[in-house]
């Protein structure tokens, strides 16, 4: 065997190729078998791309660059345009502002840890919170590799998007009760280009598409003007509020839900009291509401994008689940929700 | 051009003469007819059947405005730069090509959005969604039913979209509200002692 590669190095004579072949004599039989990767090193200098690694990329460029960029939601029958600007200022803080650009304002404005709502149906306040909440899921630009225990990262393949290349990247729901998300992210910057909620048949339910986006050294001068601007008052949310016991709990939820908020609250625009509780699995937010009820109504949901909005009034508890998920997952949360006439328990995560 | 011809003109314009003759000579003659049309407007003015604006020569106007008309050619003379410098614009012309795509499509979804607006303001206020049936959920209805129902359905169905409106927003509000944990780790040993 030995005598059979010196040979072939002989005939070949390489002087590279025998160093190799003197420091790792192991190598005797790949280079019998597959002669290509040894001869091109330079293959090695290009790991394989994994899914895991290219959220990474996403989480980290959506942290760390500054850029200005223009997107649509593509919901049913309707598009939302938007505009938003990154930043990262001087000390390191982040600047955001994100702007609906179709009928009434809503802006979100953020300075570090202080995020503004500007909208309509409220006087414009400000919370303490290390996320801003808009139509791109936070944990993009969060700690995605969380999402691992009930999702699947698949590396696809790709595309032009934007007029740039892009990688398309699908995060699979591991049971059948949640959406998957598509996301497309550009080769060179690692950003979001668009983005797709799809069932798993592959039917598109909502779709953000990016249509501008502009990345710049410093960040843009809307933001330089929002680090000198004052924030509206921040809204103190009274200690204990999103902890409070419920009369009631929900015995069914998709693997990976955790209760971030429960609470009594009037609904503003029915003036409705309600029992309700927030979930979510790191990606998708589930919320729901428990009333009493006098009248009986059968089950009813409506879509708004990839959002049901599910209600029903049986046994005199009128129950509502909303959420980014499939209506059949909706209607089991709502079924598995049991009463606690005596000694109300908080629901275990 | 004698006097009495002038004369002529007027007695004409004043319907005292009738002669094809002098018809036909006031047409050929562009003096005498600019007379003809200036005695028919002074005519005009008297009997005040003036219109607000008055045009006094339509077609020298017309005639004028084609005549300024700037001409539409692409310039023949460039066409050797143009090929000479070809295969760079079609490197420059690519990324705006992409940009303008971009825009046009932008612009598409912002016209779809109008329109949608428009149509759903009848129905309530903000973007609705509509109702769909549960699968195998929904209960058969008998035509009867229906007819002595109508009104109160209707009332219902309204009544559902507001429902279902209100808690799709509210659904977001709680989002916007909700800290998280990390930063609600303090109230978390005072949840034990807040009050139903």
């Amino acid at each position: 065997m030995k005598l059979l590669v010196l040979c072939l190095l002989v005939a070949i004579s390489s002087p590279a190729l025998a160093e190799e072949a003197k420091n790792n004599p192991s190598s005797t039989n790949s280079l019998k078998t597959n002669p290509v990767v040894n001869i091109s090193p330079a293959a090695n200098d290009n790991p394989v791309e994994s899914a895991d690694a290219w959220l990474k990329r996403l989480s980290h460029s959506l942290n760390t660059l500054n850029f200005s960029t223009s997107f649509v939601v593509v919901k049913n029958n309707h598009a939302e345009p938007y505009h938003w600007f990154h930043g990262i200022n001087k000390k390191g803080e982040k600047l955001e502002i994100l702007s609906l650009l179709n009928g009434a304002r809503r802006d979100v404005l953020r300075k570090d840890n202080v995020i503004s709502y500007i909208e309509p149906e409220l006087p414009p306040y400000s919370i303490l919170s290390t996320a801003l909440r808009g139509p791109i899921p936070n944990v993009l630009s969060g700690k995605i590799e969380s999402l691992a225990a009930a999702y699947n990262f698949n590396l696809v393949g790709k595309s032009r998007i934007l007029g740039r290349i892009s990688q398309l990247i699908r995060i699979v729901s591991k049971d059948s009760d949640r959406y998957s998300y598509w996301l497309w992210l550009d080769q060179k910057t690692g950003l979001l280009l668009k983005m797709a909620v799809a069932t798993r048949k592959g039917q598109l339910l909502e779709q953000v598409q990016f249509t501008h986006l502009e990345i710049s050294e410093n960040p843009a001068e809307s933001l330089q003007q929002l680090q000198s601007t004052e924030l509206p008052k921040i809204l103190e949310i009274p200690k204990g509020y999103q902890k409070q016991k419920l009369q009631w709990q929900v015995n069914w939820l998709p693997e990976g839900f955790v209760q971030m908020n429960s609470n009594r609250h009037h609904i503003s625009a029915t003036k409705q009291l309600v029992e309700f509780a927030l979930f979510s699995d790191g990606l998708v937010d589930v919320s729901v509401y428990v009333t009493p009820s006098k009248e009986e109504r059968a089950v009813d949901f409506v879509m708004d994008g990839a959002t049901v909005a599910l209600n029903q009034a049986i046994k005199g508890i009128e129950v509502s689940v909303v959420g980014k998920i499939p209506s059949q997952t909706a209607k089991r949360i709502a079924d598995s929700i049991s009463l606690q006439a005596t000694a109300p328990q908080p629901i275990k995560p | 051009m004698s006097e009495s011809k002038f004369e002529t003109v007027s007695s004409l314009v004043d319907s005292y003469q009738a002669n094809d003759e002098l018809f036909d000579e006031i047409v050929k003659d562009s003096q005498l007819s600019d007379t003809w049309d200036r005695y028919h407007l002074i005519g005009d003015v008297m009997r005040d059947e003036v219109p607000d604006a008055i045009n006094i020569d339509l077609s020298l106007n017309i005639a004028q405005a084609i005549a300024d008309e700037p001409t539409v050619l692409a310039p023949v003379s460039r066409v050797s730069i143009t090929e000479a410098v070809k295969a760079k614009v079609v490197q420059f012309a690519k990324p705006f090509g992409q940009l303008a795509i971009a825009a046009s499509a932008a612009g598409l979804m912002v016209i779809g959005v109008q329109q949608n607006v428009a149509e759903n303001e009848s129905f309530s206020p903000n973007q609705v969604v509509q109702t769909n049936p549960f699968g195998g959920i929904a209960e058969p209805v008998s035509l009867n039913y229906q007819q002595t129902n109508k009104v109160s359905q209707k009332q219902a169905f309204v009544e559902q979209q507001r429902r279902f409106q209100a808690l799709l927003q509210d659904h977001q509000q709680q989002i916007k509200f909700t800290v998280p944990a990390a930063l609600d780790a303090e109230s978390a040993t005072e949840a034990e002692d807040t009050p139903k």
